[in-house]
């Protein structure tokens, strides 16, 4: 093979390019790509403590596959992405376009909407576990009922889900918001000269001219709800009986590496979580192309 | 005008570079780091790090407080990477792990040119023992010792025609009581709930049962003296006086005490002086008794509680060694045990510094019946650990709550429980 010669001016532009990107590669590989392949290598170990591993093949898969708990968490993961993702997006996107209405007082609306990101999330679920309080919390007391919001296998997972959609609409509605923005006003104008009503006019041009922005906020949203751990976390306990109700991947994780110890068996967890944001990562990929339109 | 931006460039690295300076001990004095858990406690820490540095000018210490929840995760990290804190707390929930992996500093021989055997004269067996490692040398300076007492609504008492609680009270008194208070005023009668120290364990040696054998290498939940007070404590929360597990989960027993819901719950005495400051519009209205017996136990007089007590330890690779063993060998000390016990907070564990703990109620104006905590040690056990502990420990309260709430009858989560600790012990004193 020929290879192209580089004129000595050309090749010292090349290493100072290299130099410049330096601290970031440096640095994707140092944080990112060393842990995660020591993260492969542990899920094959079991930690006897203190940073010490004995490698034990696929022991930790075996057992984790045996496990009802996993099972059982991987079940709730999904379950917390089908409550969340649909209904967080349509709700995003419904305020994004009334924010992007002709209304009064845009500025201080956009401002509320946006404020949950604002806040601390360990605070956002202190508030709401106050809320959903059974004994004492407003929900019940306006409601007049006597529900287990939180500590009620049949009510604690969708209470979670209400939490995640509620701190993140604001965020979301504001990427929508922005790619609404960039719709050509003059389409809209075309639309209507042509007798089209409100609701074709959001089928025939601002669906298809926002779904580009729709489908990064749904990947992001997407990945996001995969590793739920700290507002379930927060918001359930390990003695609160509907924990088995909610407990997630992430959240599985967690209990067995830093509270169990098992290290081992919580990278494989974490493998198993990364798996399967990948395949549903590369469905959307394949599956955009029925829906995302780039033809602007 | 453009050599501006260079200059503030030039300024920007200095000051950066001076800063990393600013990490090292810049004033030549030994900097240490003192790490707790209970901010309930700083002050008390404070008071006897002041008194080292009064008498060793060249020595500063900073107490620094984390979260028990976080405390660990940040502990064992440290362990890792060899950045532990040059002082620091140890439970017994963890010493014997801590330990058996030779992560924490020998002070056996601490006090050889003081006095032999130092620790057997001042330093109760119980209290050496929450100090030591699986080899019987000792892994900590001990600090406090604890045990635990029930606390009671005077006033739901008194409105239910109820007597107090004393020494002769039995569990059939307690569960009498508290239907009898739940009846006539509404309120909670004792509120058990899904916790192992402060809970079962109790309950567990006042029947003649245990929860680890005398050798730690097997548990004792197929013992009739546990079942027996397995089933009695978790059999409570079916009686209407009793709160189920759901509210335990949002609620706290203690928070629920002392907001008045409920009338009685067991509460460790070092948390006393924080909910007598915490409460004050519940001042006189509560006091303690000595947790009730078992009316037949298995074995034994039916009287027991668990007596916990924490320890100064240090790292066994720590870089300033030395120092740090002479700041701990001031905190086994009976002066800086005296200063500690004097803020009401924990009782030191020197033998004959008590006092200080009981002046401080009184001197706050707490009239509670403290000698029931001295009396108490008399037949106090030891708190449950082994080197598997924070192995079993989870799991074990999972199987807890799944017997709450009826995922498990009780018999084949008592059998799981003994499963997961027994397996757990196999697989760690297989691997030493």
């Amino acid at each position: 093979m020929k290879k192209n010669k580089l004129s000595p001016a050309a090749r010292r532009e090349q290493n100072w390019a290299y130099l410049m990107v330096a601290p970031t590669i440096i640095g994707l590989v140092v944080l990112n790509l060393w842990p995660f392949v020591q993260t492969i290598y542990t899920s094959f170990c079991e930690h006897l403590g203190f940073g010490h591993y004995k490698f034990v093949g696929l022991a930790n898969y075996i057992e984790m596959f045996q496990n009802g708990e996993f099972w059982r968490a991987t079940w709730n993961t999904i379950l917390f992405c089908i409550l969340t993702v649909p209904v967080g997006l349509f709700l995003s996107l419904l305020v994004a376009m009334l924010l992007n209405a002709k209304i009064k007082f845009k500025g201080g609306f956009r401002t509320i909407f946006f404020l949950p990101m604002v806040c601390a999330p360990a605070a956002v679920t202190m508030v709401w576990r106050w809320i959903f309080n059974g004994e004492y919390g407003i929900l019940n007391q306006v409601l007049g009922a006597k529900i287990g919001w939180i500590t009620d296998p049949n009510f604690v997972m969708v209470s979670c889900a209400i939490v995640a959609i509620w701190s993140n609409i604001g965020y979301d509605a504001v990427l929508l918001l922005a790619g609404l923005q960039n719709i050509p006003k003059t389409l809209y104008e075309a639309n209507s000269i042509d007798g089209a009503g409100k609701v074709k006019q959001f089928f025939t041009i601002t669906l298809p001219m926002v779904s580009p922005t729709l489908f990064v906020v749904m990947i992001m949203r997407l990945m996001a709800s995969v590793k739920v751990y700290d507002l379930i976390y927060m918001m359930v306990e390990e003695t609160n009986p509907a924990v088995t109700s909610v407990q997630s991947l992430m959240y599985l994780f967690y209990r067995e590496s830093f509270v169990a110890g098992s290290r081992g068996m919580g990278s494989a967890i974490v493998i198993w979580t990364v798996l399967l944001i990948g395949l549903v990562t590369v469905i959307q990929f394949y599956g955009q192309k029925k829906w995302v339109n780039y033809d602007v | 005008m453009k050599k501006f931006p260079r200059i503030m460039a030039l300024v920007l690295a200095l000051t950066l570079l001076l800063s990393l300076f600013g990490c090292g001990a810049a004033d030549g004095k030994t900097h240490l780091k003192f790490q707790i858990w209970d901010v309930a406690q700083r002050e008390s820490m404070q008071a006897i790090c002041d008194a080292y540095t009064a008498k060793n000018p060249d020595v500063v210490i900073e107490v620094q407080v984390t979260s028990w929840n976080e405390y660990w995760t940040k502990l064992e990290a440290a362990a890792e990477s060899n950045t532990m804190p040059d002082i620091f707390w140890m439970h017994t929930n963890q010493i014997l792990y801590y330990s058996d992996f030779g992560i924490l500093a020998d002070v056996t021989d601490l006090y050889d040119d003081v006095e032999a055997n130092y620790y057997q004269n001042h330093f109760s067996e119980i209290s050496i023992g929450n100090a030591s490692g699986s080899n019987g040398r000792l892994y900590g300076v001990p600090k406090d010792k604890d045990n635990l007492v029930l606390v009671y609504n005077k006033e739901m008492f008194d409105a239910a025609g109820v007597s107090y609680p004393d020494e002769n009270w039995t569990w059939d008194d307690m569960t009498a009581a508290s239907e009898k208070i739940y009846g006539s005023t509404g309120k909670y009668g004792f509120m058990a709930y899904a916790e192992d120290h402060l809970g079962y364990w109790s309950f567990v040696y006042q029947a003649g049962g245990y929860i680890l054998n005398d050798d730690k290498t097997r548990a004792g939940f197929d013992q009739p003296g546990t079942q027996k007070a397995m089933k009695f404590y978790i059999g409570m929360q079916q009686n209407d006086w009793c709160p189920n597990q759901t509210y335990f989960a949002e609620t706290q027993p203690g928070t629920a005490f002392f907001s008045e819901v409920g009338s009685m719950y067991i509460e460790g005495n070092w948390e006393l002086m924080n909910k007598a400051t915490s409460y004050p519009n519940m001042k006189d209205k509560w006091d303690i008794a000595p947790l009730p017996k078992c009316p037949d136990p298995v074995s034994g007089d039916g009287r027991a509680t668990m007596s916990n007590g924490l320890c100064y330890a240090t790292a066994a690779k720590g870089r300033n060694l030395e120092a740090v063993k002479d700041v701990l060998k001031f905190f086994g000390s009976e002066e800086a045990q005296n200063i500690a016990s004097s803020y009401g907070a924990a009782i030191s564990a020197y033998n004959g510094t008590e006092q200080p703990y009981f002046d401080a109620f009184e001197k706050a104006g707490y009239d509670l019946n403290l000698q029931v905590i001295e009396d108490q040690f008399a037949y106090s056990i030891q708190c449950v650990n082994n080197s598997a502990r924070p192995k079993w420990k989870s799991p074990v309260g999972d199987e807890l709550i799944r017997i709450y709430s009826g995922q498990v009858d009780i018999d084949t989560g008592l059998a799981n429980m003994q499963n997961i600790v027994d397996t757990e012990t196999a697989k760690k004193l297989a691997g030493d």
